[in-house]
């Protein structure tokens, strides 16, 4: 069973003030970069500590889940604010000026070779993000599969592909033919964060991924088919809650879980931990690798 | 004839003077933000405000001088309001830290647990309930006296809803020990519970407080109201709650959603007399009184002309922008609002929310549009009356 954290991570107070120092004026983008570093060594660390399967760089630096993408694309830009689901988090939604094309694939992490995952939105969910003006599968062929290539290249373990709007906008058919754009170099996981992922279940159960990342503070347990084919990926972790979770409760749910799929489970937060403060997010990574050594001490 | 008269408002937030946040911030001020007070004391023509700036030129504000920074502040953004023409008027929200972080701070039941991002490089505090909230007395008496004794315009008190204090809130006491697997209906239990707690303990006796110090209009502010569709009976829920046997004005401010949800539940708001939404932030800048000059309003108006209830409070200004919405945009989509609704007092005017996020010359240049903008509205719909000319 292995554990990860996916998506992004909440910058330190540090570095959340380095940031608005940045936006008016009071410091430099070399000192902000330093606090970066800073925050990228600490998580980490956290992540290590917790005795992590794979490694996340927490994608301290990028603005949301597509604005990285869309400025490193021709054809692209990132401009409307735009609420993300039900969240007081805004992303900016992509413009369509042209046809989309990876200029230049984004630096990989500096992370041990084979040991880290990368956090990627679906074809679909980008698709979305430019309300349907470039399809899913231009933005799979020309931007992400460029950028899956450098990842694997760079000895990237796994890709998660973040979807938040799949569960209600539905498409799993168009994020299938997506999908098929996409080279077979690294495994490939999708996410659906922070919402009951039951009405879509059975059909991700289709899609060519490894792994299916369902949030089971929204989703019953009951809601997944019998025998589900793929690896769960049990969002067990509450990233819009600052309570702590019970490592026991999170084993004893985990176990259940493994009982009904025929993929296997992995442990994981229910969404991007940049929801809490990061001292909490940092206590949740622990609470994640409590699990798993319970786990360990019980097998 | 009756004469044509949309009243005009501000909703909430303006950004602070560099000299007040400075002064707040313990760090010293410079030449630039006394040259600014001075700017715009003349500009505004703020009765006394060389005593503002001789309390400006001591070298190191301390905690002594900060009521009386506070008060200045306040005086000019009420000044702002009433120079640039509107009938309707608060202080900018001067002495509050943000809408969110203002409740939680004077409540009992809050505590801080940090920053969480909005968007871009912008983060908002955010808190955890941790016992059932309440306050120990009304917390926003003090303010609405002075705005009250500064201005001979109409008052309108913005204060937080209950429903979004909720939302924007970590439940660490309402949801209970056991969350992973909980349903629906739990879930949706523990968030009606602390919304009426929220309303009856800390939003009601603040309401109370301030109508019995002559406050007349609150304006119950709910920007998460429409996020979770499922969840807007718990908004209406939470302002009937609030408000119940308050004897004032009451409205509700909502923006940047998905207005469809909000009715049919929108008309068990008891004595709600108005809803304020943005509209423009989401409309085209081209001007004309067709459907589909005016895609940000369309759809929306709809809905209250449909259900006749309840009136409008019509965003014409978009805050997210420095563009100066012209006074013929204006009258446009005041004009078209008019039309759809077909009856122009059930419409009121103000930008789609608080103005914080732009520069008090922006802000006044686009009051000040908005005001010239329905003026020329009521003159068309006037003449439309007089059967001069149609509208």
């Amino acid at each position: 069973m292995r554990v990860f954290v996916p998506g992004v991570y909440p910058r330190s107070e540090a570095l959340v003030q380095a940031t608005r120092d940045l936006d008016r004026g009071r410091t430099t983008e070399e000192a902000v970069g330093e606090q970066l570093e800073q925050d990228f060594q600490a998580l980490v660390a956290a992540e290590e500590d917790a005795g992590l399967d794979l490694l996340s760089d927490g994608m301290l630096g990028w603005q949301d889940l597509f604005r990285p993408l869309a400025e490193a694309a021709e054809g692209l830009d990132a401009r409307p604010l735009t609420r993300l689901l039900d969240t007081n988090t805004f992303y900016r939604g992509v413009l369509v000026e042209g046809e989309p094309r990876l200029r230049t694939p984004l630096e990989a992490p500096r992370l041990p070779a084979g040991r880290w995952l990368a956090t990627l939105p679906s074809p679909l969910a980008f698709s979305r993000a430019a309300q349907g003006m470039a399809s899913a599968q231009a933005l799979a062929a020309n931007v992400l599969a460029p950028q899956i290539e450098a990842y694997a290249a760079a000895g990237c373990a796994l890709v998660v592909f973040s979807d938040p709007f799949l569960a209600t906008e539905r498409g799993v058919p168009e994020l299938a033919a997506a999908l098929a754009e996409l080279p077979a170099v690294v495994p490939l996981a999708l996410q659906l964060p922070f919402g009951d992922a039951s009405p879509v279940l059975a059909e991700v159960a289709e899609l060519p991924v490894s792994a299916v990342g369902v949030d089971f503070y929204a989703t019953a347990l009951d809601s997944l088919p019998d025998g589900f084919p793929k690896e769960v990926i049990a969002g067990v972790v509450d990233s819009r809650s600052s309570a702590l979770e019970d490592p026991n409760e999170i084993l004893a749910f985990a176990l259940e879980l493994a009982g009904r799929v025929a993929g296997g489970v992995s442990l994981a937060p229910n969404g991007d931990l940049q929801f809490v403060p990061e001292p909490i997010a940092r206590r949740k990574i622990a609470v994640l690798g409590a699990a798993r050594t319970a786990l360990g001490a019980g097998a | 004839m009756s004469r044509v008269h949309f009243v005009t408002r501000e909703i909430g937030s303006l950004a602070k003077p560099s000299w007040r946040a400075k002064a707040f911030a313990g760090r010293p001020l410079g030449e630039a933000d006394r040259a600014e007070a001075e700017r715009w004391g003349r500009r505004l023509e703020v009765e006394g405000h060389e005593q503002l700036l001789e309390l400006l030129s001591v070298p190191q504000l301390g905690e002594a001088e900060l009521p009386a920074i506070d008060d200045w502040a306040a005086r000019y953004a009420l000044r702002l309001l009433e120079r640039a023409g509107l009938d309707v008027v608060y202080d900018g929200e001067q002495r509050r830290t943000e809408m969110y972080d203002h409740v939680a701070q004077h409540s009992r039941g809050f505590e801080p647990r940090g920053s969480v991002r909005a968007f871009d490089n912008k983060y908002y505090a955010k808190a955890a309930v941790v016992e059932s909230p309440s306050i120990d007395a009304p917390y926003d008496i003090e303010e609405f006296r002075f705005v009250a004794g500064t201005t001979d315009r109409i008052v309108k008190v913005p204060l937080t809803g209950a429903y979004t204090m909720v939302d924007w809130s970590y439940d660490e006491h309402y949801a209970g020990a056991r969350r992973l697997g909980a349903s629906a209906e739990q879930r949706y239990e523990a968030r009606q519970r602390f919304v009426a707690d929220v309303a009856e303990q800390v939003i009601l006796p603040n309401a109370r407080g301030l109508v019995e110090a002559g406050a007349a209009w609150i304006q119950i502010d709910e920007p998460a109201a429409a996020t979770k569709p499922h969840e807007v009976p718990l908004v209406v829920e939470g302002f009937n709650a609030s408000v119940r046997g308050v004897d004032a004005k009451k409205s509700m401010h909502i923006c940047f959603s998905d207005y469809r949800a909000l009715w049919p539940a929108v008309l068990e708001l008891e004595d709600c007399f108005e809803l304020q939404l943005e509209f423009a932030n989401r409309d085209s800048r081209a001007l004309g009184t067709h459907d589909e000059d005016r895609p940000g309003y369309a759809e929306t108006l709809r809905l209250f002309r449909d259900h006749g209830y309840p009136n409008v409070g019509l965003g014409v200004l978009d805050i997210h922008s420095d563009f100066v919405e012209p006074p013929e945009l204006v009258r446009d989509r005041l004009l078209y609002a008019a039309d759809v609704l077909g009856d122009p007092e059930r419409i009121q005017v103000n930008p789609d929310c608080g103005l914080r996020t732009r520069s008090w010359d922006v802000v006044y240049e686009k009051l000040a549009s908005m005001v010239e903008g329905v003026r020329l509205a009521e003159a068309v719909l006037e003449r439309a009356q007089a059967g001069r000319e149609p509208a």
